[in-house]
């Protein structure tokens, strides 16, 4: 999936999932529960919904705390993950989940204030 | 013998009727008036019944006085009013009486009449004093108001706005709204204590200063919001100073002074109060005296400072807004702030807190003002429906500049270019605000001086050129010298750039070294020196700058000081930004 890397990825969270199938998605959510598998686990939003994400490669390491995962909205809902990026809680400040949604409501209300497709494009 | 109308008297007592009725005068009793005309207090029979509580109408004072109304006489009860006492009784004004018998003509009393009596039996300088307030209102002829009942004086009632100094009888229904706290003091003269209070009736304010035995006599027994009965209070010229309360007079406890609770105070208002808005403080002298009402975003902890004269005392602050969306810091003392709890944002009223221009313009509540939480008052409501809708999420602009700390909604935040649209600085007084900007350029020339090394003196000194340095103001010599930072910068945010000069501590927190470090690094090695300017540069930090007009040989020039430099708190920056889209959205 090497053209999800290249392309403007907007910041969403469950909301507005649906409005985004097949296209290129950035998510952060706060990790919920990991499948046996460890090629599928949960993640929650910044308004405490759940959803979805599916890995290629079953997962190598412990995944906890708050991640970004990018990828390709799935027809069902599901992100299908290309790469994702783990917030180490120990270092830097702390994330705060809730302050990112209330931003990420900001991006979605006023997209004439934040084009980041132009951005991107140019 | 002419027939007495029996019954009348009850009649006349119970208010269902006594017109006309034949009466004999059995007593008459001249009353002194004090300040008014005498009045004559009358005892009439009906043959069955007296009844002493008769008032002539001073018009008909004559008639007593020419001795043509004398016990014993025969008369005629023309016209009358009844006035009615709280306690039930009634007392009859006459208005209008014929004597159809004179006294000397009628042999004796008629009848074995005996006193009417129904209800407590009252002291009778009560029934006078009674009569007296309505005597105006009876010669008019309108059937007057419920009397309010002065147990224990011999005055009328009178509104507050009707005390002057040239009257000393009298006694006035209010309710306390303030009371201050027992302030003692000990001079060349002696010691002393005081305190004071404020009363309300319908008809104004008046503030009460009691001293010494006053103070034991009446400190405790007064409570703020019960209603009480005063008299005998001396009246004289108000000391505006000290008081936000109306009135050209204020009055102080005599040992004559009384003070009786009042049961009946439903039509005495609650509290007068002038609230002034918090945006309006700026537009106040300091020193004034205010009554200001807001919602206690935020309160600090209780601190505990040593005052000039070496005492102890203990203060709180608190932050208040306003439906004007500004903020002022108010300061409490000594018990007021222990006891002060600022949780739930509860509403506070104060009246008669004091203005200052600490910090810009801030509030402090002083042993005479009265501190209310939560007060039953309109505006109080009307200010709580507000902050609940909307106030809450505002974060206020305040008038007071905090040392130190820019947490909460304290602080004064501005972009660059509101500084020059706003004009900050151009007034007498400095103007402080913080603002999130970008370091774009350090001046690295000059930014180093040889300063004194004393402990406390940071002036210049001068090269002897001889291994000495002197300085001017410790007026001493010193082999060596300490390196002080002035460093001048330009910042810059997305609207507009500023030219600002930072001092020691700041300097050396946005270079990241101290002046001592850095000086050596100039002496021995520059490009060292360079680089750390270099590495300061296109920072971003949290401001907080003081900016005033300054005029040099005609050419007049802001000048920006940097007070303090913080590294930017992204959350909170965040949540500001995110607040102040909202808002604009919303507009």
């Amino acid at each position: 999936m090497a053209g999800v890397v290249d392309v403007p990825k907007p910041r969403i969270n469950c909301s507005m999932l649906l409005q985004h199938i097949s296209r290129p998605v950035c998510f952060v959510g706060r990790v919920e529960k990991v499948h046996p598998t460890g090629k599928t686990f949960t993640v929650s939003d910044g308004e405490g919904k759940i959803a979805t994400v599916e890995l290629n490669e079953p997962l190598e390491e412990e995944l906890s705390g708050i991640v970004e995962v990018i990828g390709i909205v799935s027809t069902k809902g599901v992100i299908m993950a290309s790469m994702y990026n783990m917030l180490r809680e120990d270092k830097g400040i702390l994330f705060d989940l809730d302050l990112y949604n209330e931003a990420l409501k900001v991006i979605h209300d006023f997209p004439q204030h934040y084009p980041f497709q132009v951005a991107s494009s140019g | 013998m002419t027939k007495l109308s029996e019954g009348a008297i009850e009649a006349l007592s119970n208010g269902t009727g006594g017109n006309d009725a034949v009466l004999q005068c059995v007593n008459i009793r001249k009353i002194d008036g004090g300040n008014g005309p005498a009045r004559f207090r009358v005892m009439m029979s009906d043959g069955r019944h007296t009844l002493s509580s008769f008032m002539l109408s001073t018009q008909l004072n004559i008639m007593a006085e020419e001795n043509r109304l004398a016990p014993n006489c025969i008369c005629v009860l023309k016209k009358h009013v009844t006035n009615m006492l709280k306690d039930g009784r009634r007392i009859v004004i006459i208005l209008e009486i014929d004597v159809i018998k004179p006294a000397e003509d009628v042999a004796g009393k008629i009848g074995e009449p005996t006193p009417y009596t129904e209800g407590k039996v009252v002291a009778s300088t009560l029934l006078i004093s009674t009569v007296i307030v309505h005597f105006s209102v009876a010669v008019v002829g309108k059937a007057p108001s419920a009397v309010p009942n002065t147990p224990g004086g011999t005055s009328k009632v009178v509104p507050i706005a009707s005390l002057n100094p040239y009257q000393s009888k009298w006694t006035i229904r209010a309710r306390v709204t303030n009371k201050s706290t027992i302030r003692t003091w000990s001079n060349s003269r002696g010691d002393g204590k005081l305190f004071s209070m404020e009363v309300v009736d319908e008809s104004g304010e008046i503030r009460v200063t009691g001293f010494n035995q006053e103070v034991d006599k009446f400190y405790t027994l007064i409570e703020v919001g019960k209603v009480y009965y005063i008299s005998k209070c001396s009246l004289k010229i108000a000391n505006k100073q000290y008081t936000s309360v109306k009135n050209d007079y204020e009055m102080t406890f005599s040992g004559e002074s009384t003070v009786i609770p009042c049961d009946d105070s439903c039509d005495v208002p609650m509290v007068q109060c002038d609230f002034v808005s918090i945006s309006d403080l700026e537009n106040r002298d300091k020193d004034a005296i205010i009554d200001v009402i807001g919602v206690c975003k935020s309160v600090e902890e209780v601190t505990r400072i040593t005052t000039k004269s070496n005492r102890e005392v203990t203060k709180r602050t608190l932050s208040l807004m306003d439906m004007s969306g500004k903020v002022v810091t108010v300061t409490l003392w000594g018990e007021e702030a222990e006891k002060f709890d600022g949780s739930g944002q509860p509403i506070v009223a104060i009246k008669g807190a004091k203005l200052s221009d600490f910090g810009g313009r801030s509030l402090s509540a002083s042993f005479n003002s009265t501190l209310m939480i939560n007060p039953d008052i309109p505006e109080a409501y009307k200010l709580r429906g507000w902050y609940d809708k909307e106030g809450h999420a505002m974060d206020g602009q305040s008038l007071t500049e905090l040392k130190g700390g820019s947490g909460g909604g304290n602080t004064n935040w501005k972009a660059l270019s509101d500084v020059k649209t706003e004009h900050l600085g151009h007034g007498d007084k400095a103007d402080y605000y913080t603002c999130i900007a970008t370091i774009v350029y350090l001046r690295k020339e000059n930014c180093l001086y040889q300063a004194c090394p004393s402990q406390d003196c940071n002036k210049k000194v001068v090269d002897q050129q001889n291994g000495m340095y002197r300085c001017e103001k410790c007026d001493k010599e010193f082999p060596n010298f300490k390196y002080r930072l002035i460093l001048s910068a330009n910042i810059a945010d997305y609207g507009d750039n500023q030219w600002v000069t930072c001092f020691q501590e700041s300097a050396e927190a946005i270079l990241g070294q101290n002046a001592a470090y850095l000086g050596q690094l100039k002496d021995s090695n520059e490009t060292a020196f360079d680089e750390i300017f270099q590495q300061a540069n296109f920072n971003t930090f949290v401001f907080r700058n003081r900016v005033k007009l300054e005029t040099y040989n005609d050419e007049s020039r802001i000048k920006a000081t940097v007070m303090d430099v913080k590294p930017v708190d992204h959350k909170d920056y965040s949540k500001r930004l995110i607040m102040n889209i909202r808002k604009l959205a919303a507009q």
